[in-house]
């Protein structure tokens, strides 16, 4: 499939994204001394990386199997590694969310002052993983790249975190490295069956889609690859470790863990799992719905429960991934779309509730909802900014989480009218703790003498969000035209 | 002995009269570091000898091999001997040790595992393994202030005495059954008409499996592991951790060759050896606060995870476990080449509390450390990981995949001890003592082995193409 792309690009386009932030980040730690221009390097960097996604967005044309470029080297030949990056529209769309979210990252992580260097090198090495992963198509690769993401996010939760910071960044790292190890045995396990019956060994993964496996096989390597992905996206009952991390992390850790790394979990199902064992997967999918229905539930009603704002905020998390997980698993072209919308949308309104979770705190000190409170009274553009995105993640109509969960919804209902109505009842749960945050926040009698408003870099990190999150919502075909073909590839082989 | 076999032992014989001369020269010479230096300069010289030396057909009096195989060992533990002798020269200096025979007695040591390397006739295999194991009994003994170190020399003495008796039995017992000595006619001999083991080839391969078990400290024999390798000086201790038990390993990958095979009697046994090695080695380094401690039982859990390859029986599983032989030697050398870095007058920061915050006064020592543990953990784009990954790929290939993920399993609980020293290197708190700044040979030994790992991390190929064409 891959390797009758005819409009290779000449020049590596997709190295040069997923290598140049790595290069910035050993910059950076080779120049730990200069604070100011520590951050100026990333910064300068992240929006270079964006800067090559958006050029790749508008020049690249997809040719008929979906893939704007490809990359394919022989890497390690005694295994048959090979090092491909190839990007189709999933992959395109994940790439612009991740580089835009990172320059978000770099702005919020402007008032860090330990360690300026060595932080955001690693905010750096952590875009790079993160894009490897958007972009590999070698198991090996995806993989290598896949636990590459996971060292600088265990860092910058370890040494930047709060106080249980030393747990929770262990939690973290050796509960995904759980998961991460598992799908290692059932790579290696697929690559080995494919390679005794075709006599061809590769870990490419259109390669191993062809390989001619029992149930019984799928199952059980399907469970290996299902190991990492549930517990990254994370899938209930996999996800205690993210309320831990998420509120134990600084302001930019949080952002890139919800913003993108429980991404690379769904992504990893729609572009590995799903397409490697179509019958296992067709077999599950009652299953995932179960489980995304649970989630949503579940975790919808511990978010409403929650008084630490990150800690809500990670369960409304885990919730909107039910539902993303929901669509995918009713197994429809809108549904589909409307999960990958969701995903997108999720990114962007939470990316910005954390970020201004993190602005409050540094005027308050507290993400407490007990002790919050009246903040409108005081700083109205910014209570105005926070309502804007709180709405937009509960919901609203016109606003960006609504079309995903909208698609999602008919998506579902086409196949399982059930599971369709329940999420509509599901989604009811994320208006109430919603509005419980914006009534604690906002509302009220002020506790504070006084509350200074948005600086203006705080305004230049929250208006490229807003305005994100209104074109997500009105006009989402900019999104959804690149994702069609591959939805419609990815769905073709099954009902 | 003809003249040929004399030539193939060439540079082993530079090798011994370069580490006697040193011996003698430390009676008259007190400078310590110049001594060092030329054992260093004796022992690159003898790898570089045994590199260009010409290829010689055949065996060397029967005894040891001349081929790919033990030449590739024989430069290999040269250069290990080489590095041990580099991160020594504070260490003897500061303690004021008697240089020529500190030398002398690594040199010897060397040239014990390169020749156990080679063997190739059981007589060969004991000399060996008793020239290695009789200067270490004295190496690690070598810090005569420490009662530490006194405790961890006898307790090594006292062990390995019981293993030789092992291994002489073990030998005794195969020789009498099978009537040979020399290999792979010794083991051959062993099988009975219905392709099973002898009585007497059992319980000799019991025996030397025993002494194998507490060479490399497998489960069960593992115990003395951590108690030595804390009391041992953390240049000797690099040189234990790596040479003495590679050696005796790649020794060992010959005997199992041969044996072809009635091997299958004894791969039952091995399979839970292996897995206990492993899940032990996991799970005793989690509650460890000592630096040196928990690397013992990370070379524990490495050595289980070594056995899984060679139960493989397969090419691909031997050169698997060459791999991750190089690697794990290469990432724990400069494990303890940091340690060493970081001793002032014999004292080690051995404690995990005295290492607290010491990523953000030494960043680039703790840096390399942290990538060499990362390596041992097998993260990925560091060498550590191409060897776990070689190592499970041969293992699910032969169909050993409830072994593979039992060494999943515990190099995940692995994980989890060695993030621990990570965290507490970036943590904080500060400590006021000052650990030594360090000197450029122990810097040239770190950039060496960071560049080892990254660059076999990246780019393994070249290193499994030399072992392949070198499996005997």
């Amino acid at each position: 499939m891959i390797n009758t792309v005819d409009t290779l690009p000449a020049f590596p386009w997709l190295s040069l994204m997923v290598f140049l932030p790595l290069s910035g980040a050993l910059l950076c730690l080779l120049h730990t001394r200069s604070e100011r221009d520590c951050r100026w390097l990333g910064l300068t960097v992240a929006v270079a990386t964006f800067g090559i996604a958006i050029w790749l967005f508008l020049s690249q044309q997809p040719n008929a199997s979906g893939w704007f470029c490809v990359e394919d080297i022989e890497w390690i030949g005694r295994f048959s590694i090979r090092y491909n990056l190839a990007m189709d529209g999933i992959a395109l769309v994940m790439v612009l969310l991740t580089t835009f979210l990172q320059i978000v990252s770099m702005l919020l992580a402007w008032p860090v002052r330990r360690h300026v260097g060595l932080f955001f090198a690693l905010l750096l090495i952590l875009e790079s993983g993160l894009l490897g992963i958007f972009l590999a198509q070698d198991l090996i690769l995806f993989y290598l790249f896949w636990e590459v993401a996971l060292i600088p996010m265990f860092f910058l939760i370890g040494i930047w975190g709060h106080n249980r910071r030393h747990e929770a960044a262990l939690k973290f790292f050796l509960y995904t490295l759980a998961g991460s190890l598992f799908m290692l045995l059932a790579i290696i396990g697929l690559y080995v069956i494919h390679g005794d019956q075709t006599g061809h060994y590769s870990f490419l993964i259109s390669d191993l889609a062809r390989t001619e496996l029992t149930l019984r096989q799928e199952y059980l390597l399907f469970g290996g690859f299902l190991a990492a992905f549930a517990i990254k996206s994370p899938l209930v009952p996999f996800h205690t470790w993210l309320p831990d991390a998420l509120s134990e992390a600084p302001a930019v850790g949080s952002l890139d863990l919800t913003g993108l790394l429980i991404k690379t979990g769904v992504y990893g199902l729609i572009r590995i799992a799903f397409p490697l064992f179509p019958n296992a997967t067709s077999e599950c999918l009652p299953i995932f719905g179960t489980f995304a229905l649970v989630a949503l539930f579940h975790a919808g009603w511990c978010a409403y429960h929650q008084d630490d704002i990150k800690r809500l905020l990670a369960y409304s998390s885990i919730s909107h991934l039910g539902l993303v997980v929901l669509g995918l698993a009713a197994w429809t072209f809108t549904a589909w779309q409307g999960s990958l919308l969701l995903m997108v949308s999720h990114g962007i309104t939470t990316g910005a509730l954390l970020a201004m979770v993190a602005m409050i705190r540094q005027r308050i000190a507290t993400r407490n909802l007990q002790k919050l409170s009246g903040l409108w009274a005081q700083a109205p553009c910014l209570s105005a900014l926070f309502l804007l995105f709180a709405l937009a993640s509960l919901g609203l109509p016109g606003l960006a989480n609504f079309s995903g969960e909208i698609l999602v919804l008919i998506g579902t209902f086409q196949t399982r009218p059930i599971w369709a109505i329940m999420g509509i009842a599901g989604v009811v749960f994320a208006a109430a703790y919603m509005l419980r945050l914006i009534q604690r926040v906002l509302w009220g009698e002020p506790t504070q003498a006084e509350v200074a408003d948005l600086s203006p870099r705080e305004w230049l990190i929250l208006i490229p969000l807003a305005i994100l999150t209104v074109w997500l919502g009105i006009y989402p075909a900019t999104f959804l035209k690149p994702l069609e073909t591959p939805v419609l590839l990815a769905l073709g082989g099954l009902p | 002995m003809n003249w040929l076999d004399l030539l193939a032992l060439g540079p082993h014989v530079f090798l011994v009269f370069g580490a006697t001369s040193l011996l003698l020269l430390g009676a008259w010479c007190s400078k310590t570091r110049v001594i060092l230096l030329s054992g260093i300069f004796v022992s690159l010289l003898s790898a570089l000898l045994s590199g260009i030396a010409p290829p010689v057909d055949g065996d060397i009096a029967g005894l040891f091999s001349a081929g790919g195989y033990a030449r590739f060992f024989t430069i290999f533990w040269f250069l290990t001997a080489a590095i041990t002798l580099m991160i020594s020269v504070r260490f003897s200096i500061e303690l004021n040790l008697n240089a020529g025979e500190y030398v002398a007695l690594v040199l010897f040591a060397a040239l014990g595992m390169a020749l156990l390397s080679s063997a190739i006739h059981l007589l060969g295999l004991f000399l060996g393994l008793e020239a290695l194991t009789l200067a270490f009994y004295v190496l690690i003994a070598s810090n005569r202030r420490s009662e530490l170190s006194a405790e961890a020399g006898l307790k090594y003495l006292l062990l390995g005495a019981v293993a030789t008796g092992f291994l002489a039995f073990g030998i005794g017992l195969v020789y009498t059954a099978s009537g040979s000595l020399h290999l792979p006619e010794a083991f051959q001999g062993l099988q009975a008409e219905d392709g099973h083991l002898r009585a007497w080839g059992l319980l000799g391969w019991g025996l030397l499996l025993t002494a194998v078990g507490f060479k490399i400290s497998l489960v069960p024999f593992h115990l003395w592991t951590a108690d030595v390798y804390q009391g041992t000086p953390s240049p000797v201790a690099a040189f234990l951790s790596t040479g003495a038990k590679g050696a005796v390993v790649a020794g060992f990958i010959g005997l199992v060759i041969s044996s072809g095979s009635a091997w299958k009697d004894l791969s039952d046994l091995l399979w839970v050896v292996a897995a206990l090695t492993m899940i032990f080695g996991a799970l005793g380094g989690l509650p460890q606060n000592n630096l040196k401690r928990l690397l013992a039982y990370s070379s524990i859990a490495h050595m289980g995870t070594v056995l899984v390859g060679i139960l493989c029986q397969t090419p691909t599983g031997f050169s698997a476990t060459i791999f991750y032989i190089v690697v794990y030697v290469i990432a724990n050398l400069g494990t303890f080449g940091v340690i060493a870095s970081f001793s002032r007058a014999g004292e080690e920061p051995e404690d995990l509390d005295q290492w607290r915050g010491l990523g953000y006064r030494n960043p680039l020592r703790c840096t390399v450390l942290t990538l060499l543990l990362l390596s041992l953990a097998g993260l990925p784009a560091t060498a550590g990981f191409i060897g776990k990954f070689a190592i499970f790929h041969a293992a699910i290939q032969s169909g050993l995949v409830s072994l593979a993920i039992i060494g999943i399993i515990s190099s995940l609980i692995a994980f989890a001890y060695y993030l621990k020293v990570v965290i507490v290197m970036f943590s904080p708190e500060s400590q006021a003592d000052r650990p030594s700044p360090g000197e450029p040979l122990e810097f040239g030994v770190l950039a060496a082995c960071t560049t080892a790992v990254i660059l076999l991390g990246l780019f393994p190929g070249p290193l499994f193409d030399l072992i392949s064409k070198i499996l005997p």
